[in-house]
């Protein structure tokens, strides 16, 4: 330790294996993943999210929703991940090659959204992206209300097609650009696609493979 | 040889903490008005937890920007501040000469409380990086590197100029932690958000940088304060001395490589949860060292041994759980409840701002020349931030073990998880009151101390207890 | 130690001086045997309690790293071995024949097979899809001239959609979508292999489109 030199280098040495191990490695092993294309179905997974998809991310990331939302499924061992309806698999790095910022989350207050939009989308059809915006008016006893993305104003004219059906009666609630690509993100969280290293381990199989 | 001091008394009274009584006394100020908002911060995601519309249709203070801010107060404004006073002044003082290029740090200390503050107004309005650890806007973050870099100039002078040849453990965790922070901070911003590393690679850093800020910076800040604090107060050797730097490089080596933990069965590879159980079980040697160095503080007096008693044994419980929590099978408990919340706020709050709070106890009265303005205040902050934390903690475990269990059964609802978990939620509110309590107490004794010009200055004597040979206590 | 002059809780006292402090500690270090050449039992405990763990980290580390594999989420699974990559999971011929005609052929004969009168004919039913000499030929080469389906007459060109051709379908995608479509719409011909899809493209090698006069020599 009296050696000033040694001392400095050792701890950039430090420093400097841990981030290289650990962020460069990663890097190294998942930043060039590719999308993994799929001669059945003659598409390559997973798609490409639309812009406004996109965008409504980065609404979602700004709003914090990942300090009580996840979105990542673990495989099935792992929590009631699969069987509270969240996915059918577990999700993998590939999930998330076009996301400009993956929202893994740290707690779960509230349920996971990896493929929310697919969820929705079954339980209410065409009418997903409505019921969607009428929750995040409205909350609920375990969700706050987010009244500051929706414009409450009177019907001047026209009433806006994208207005609430809830609307109270003479005024129109419609959401906010904010709201409508937070919205259009939501729906678009459905990872169905089965990639090979998602599908699960498991001993007997294992056991199996020894066998042959 | 003996080492007693003839002037013992005097020897206390250094020129360089008179010296430095400006900038510490910025730094521990500005620390301390950031801990209090981050209490006000803390209070009220607290209260949105158990009740989700409170304040809901203010869009800066929605829970998720909430809980960002609380976080960045606590972390850049409280522990920051706080733990480079304490690192400044026990440089200063090991290295026996006053601080130099105490400019820099005034200097670095208002560009850094300036650029958390635009940095915090930016989380509110819609500019949050969304990364743990990391949630200022990304504008900020290159200023703060620099800053910080400026604050530690003085200390590293010291470093380089010490007088005495010779070297001691806290002076090797002070300079360590002065000199990463901003090697961390570039690391981590230039691939989290100046050159985005591509999807999950995201996470993996972001979970690096939250490491190596706890294990690399801010213990090593709150270790280099007991390491000086503890054997200072004991007036005894740290047993098993010989040990301390092995502990100290198996720290700075595996530390951020226990990150993994909070990814377990996320979509990264198996061997970064698996990297995070091997450097954390060798881990325990480190922790294990500082326990056997610091054990002495059992026989130390004051109020500022109080602190630190408290704050070692969060800090050697903290390594234990975390490694405990890096096993897949335990993690499957913690993992994304409030039980990992426990763990972070044992590590935040338990150990190292208790292990602050007990340095800057012991370092005021020296560098204003004048005792604290009130014992009372001292020990009321004391008693209520101890029993805070425990409240604090013993409420996040049951609302954490709790949500748990409740997670596990597919067929509860969360309607039904956040009713179950209300009551433990009201602890949590009534722990963040008391320790907000606390500390409005703690910055009030404070304040008076600082800005009282006139009034009884410290008596050397006082400030030395009759000096023990400390060679007789070597073997 | 004597009791100090007067107690003030408002500061703590100190017991040594810096410079005690640190002169002390530094002799510690490096202090092997004591005088009397003994060893303590302390460091050696703890040496070995380091090489206790450094090895525990590592035997755990080995045996669920998954070989540092990035697709081994499963720290009880290992990365997959060369060979296993190659072999894909059997696709269902319905599945993947009903994906390719829907991209290839639905345009022109429609999702329901009934084609589009007068250039495109039925595949529904129609006698030339039973004949899997013909059939797979017009797939590889397309067709060109008047047909007569089910007793109507059509004419239209069809392109060539075999392995070179514009839409350059592998054999095995050729085979699927035949075999999809002869038992979909009423049709109950049997399954096409890739294998007899290939051994044609073998025997015909590149060549213009089928004519139907050609066709009809085949059975």
């Amino acid at each position: 330790m009296k050696n000033g030199p040694v001392f400095f280098f050792g701890l950039l040495a430090a420093v400097g294996i841990s981030w290289g191990g650990i962020v460069l490695g990663s890097h190294y092993q998942l930043g060039s993943l590719a999308p993994y294309y799929d001669d059945t179905q003659g598409n390559a997974f997973p798609l490409r999210p639309q812009g406004v998809a996109s965008r409504g991310q980065l609404v979602y990331a700004d709003l914090g929703c990942a300090s009580c939302h996840t979105q990542q499924v673990r495989r099935p061992g792992f929590g009631a991940d699969q069987a509270r309806g969240w996915g059918e698999r577990q999700s993998v790095a590939r999930d998330y090659i076009f996301q400009a910022k993956p929202q893994l989350g740290v707690a779960r207050l509230g349920p996971d959204l990896m493929n929310y939009g697919g969820r929705i989308e079954k339980e209410k059809g065409p009418a997903a992206a409505d019921a969607i915006y009428q929750f995040l008016y409205a909350g609920s006893a375990a969700h706050p209300a987010y009244k500051f993305l929706f414009d409450d104003k009177a019907i001047d004219g026209q009433r806006s097609t994208k207005a609430l059906a809830a609307s109270p009666a003479g005024r129109q609630i419609v959401p906010s650009e904010r709201a409508q690509t937070l919205v259009a993100y939501l729906l678009n969280s459905n990872t169905t696609y089965d990639y090979p290293e998602a599908r699960p381990f498991t001993v007997a199989a294992k056991k199996e493979e020894a066998k042959k | 040889m003996t080492n007693v001091p003839t002037h013992a008394a005097s020897a206390e009274v250094t020129p360089t903490d008179t010296h430095a009584r400006g900038p510490l006394l910025l730094l521990i100020g500005s620390g301390l008005l950031w801990l209090v908002i981050s209490g006000v911060l803390a209070l009220i995601t607290a209260i949105q937890l158990r009740t989700p519309g409170f304040m809901a249709d203010c869009a800066w203070l929605t829970h998720g920007r909430a809980q960002a801010l609380r976080e960045s107060t606590f972390i850049y404004g409280w522990l920051a501040n706080a733990g480079l006073a304490v690192a400044l002044w026990v440089l200063g003082r090991l290295g026996g000469s006053p601080l130099r290029g105490l400019n820099w740090a005034v200097i670095g200390t208002l560009f850094w409380n300036t650029a958390l503050a635009v940095g915090l107004v930016g989380i509110a309005t819609g500019d949050m990086s969304g990364f743990a650890f990391l949630q200022l806007p990304r504008y900020v973050l290159p200023a703060m590197a620099i800053a910080y870099a400026a604050i530690a100039v003085p200390g590293v002078l010291a470093w380089i100029g010490r007088r005495n040849d010779t070297t001691f453990a806290a002076q090797w965790y002070a300079v360590a932690a002065l000199f990463i922070l901003p090697w961390i901070l570039a690391a981590a911003q230039l691939v989290l958000l100046w050159l985005p590393v591509r999807g999950v690679v995201q996470a993996i850093a972001a979970t690096w940088y939250a490491q190596a800020a706890w294990t690399l910076w801010l213990a090593p800040l709150a270790l280099a304060g007991a390491y000086f604090v503890v054997p200072k107060t004991a007036g005894k050797l740290m047993p098993n001395y010989d040990f301390a730097s092995l502990g100290f490089w198996t720290l700075m080596f595996l530390g951020a490589w226990t990150g993994g933990r909070h990814l377990i069965g996320g979509p990264v590879p198996a061997w970064i949860a698996t990297m995070a159980v091997m450097a954390g079980s060798m881990l325990i040697f480190h922790y294990l060292v500082v326990f056997l160095n610091l054990r002495i503080a059992t026989g130390s007096s004051g109020e500022a041994a109080k602190y630190i008693r408290f704050g070692l044994l969060a800090y050697i419980l903290v390594g234990v759980l975390e490694l405990y929590t890096s096993f897949r099978s335990a993690a499957l408990g913690v993992q994304f409840t409030f039980l990992a919340v426990a763990l972070e706020q044992l590590a935040l709050y338990g150990a190292v701002s208790m292990l602050f709070f007990g340095a800057i106890h012991f370092l005021v009265p020296r560098i204003t020349s004048r005792p604290w303005a009130s014992a009372g205040l001292a020990a009321g902050h004391r008693v209520l931030v101890s029993i805070g934390i425990v409240v604090l903690l013993v409420a996040l475990c049951a609302a954490g073990s709790t949500q748990a269990g409740l997670l596990a059964d597919a067929k509860v609802s969360f309607g039904e998880i956040t009713q179950r978990i209300g009551l433990p939620l009201l602890g949590v509110i009534s722990a963040y009151l008391l320790l907000l309590a606390a500390n409005l107490l703690l910055l009030v004794n404070f304040l008076q101390t600082a800005l009282a010009f006139s009034g009884p200055s410290v008596q050397p004597q006082t400030l030395f207890r009759q000096p023990a040979a400390l060679e007789g206590s070597a073997t | 130690m004597s009791s100090p002059m007067h107690q003030d809780k408002r500061v703590d006292q100190a017991a040594v001086t810096d410079e005690s402090l640190m002169a002390a500690h530094e002799k510690l270090i490096g202090k092997q045997p004591d005088e009397k050449a003994h060893y303590k039992l302390a460091p050696l405990a703890l040496l070995f309690l380091f090489s206790g763990l450094i090895f525990f980290g590592g035997t755990y580390l080995g045996r669920f790293s998954g070989h540092f594999h990035p697709k081994v989420y499963n720290e009880y699974a290992m990365p997959p071995k060369a060979g296993e990559v190659a072999a894909a999971p059997a696709v269902d011929p319905i599945v993947l024949g009903k994906a390719v005609y829907a991209q290839v052929c639905a345009s022109c004969h429609q999702p329901n097979g009934m084609g589009l009168p007068p250039a495109f004919p039925p595949l529904a039913a129609s006698e030339w899809v039973a004949s899997e000499e013909r059939a797979i030929r017009i797939v590889l080469y397309g067709l060109e001239g008047p047909i007569k389906v089910k007793g109507v007459d059509y004419n239209g060109v069809m392109p060539a959609a075999g392995p070179g051709s514009g839409f350059n379908l592998s054999p095995e995608k050729i085979a699927a979508v035949l075999t999809y479509i002869r038992q979909e719409w009423g049709n109950t011909s049997g399954p096409v292999t890739a294998a007899k899809v290939a051994e044609i493209k073998g025997k015909e090698g590149n060549r213009a489109a089928m004519k139907v006069a050609e066709l009809e020599k085949l059975p």
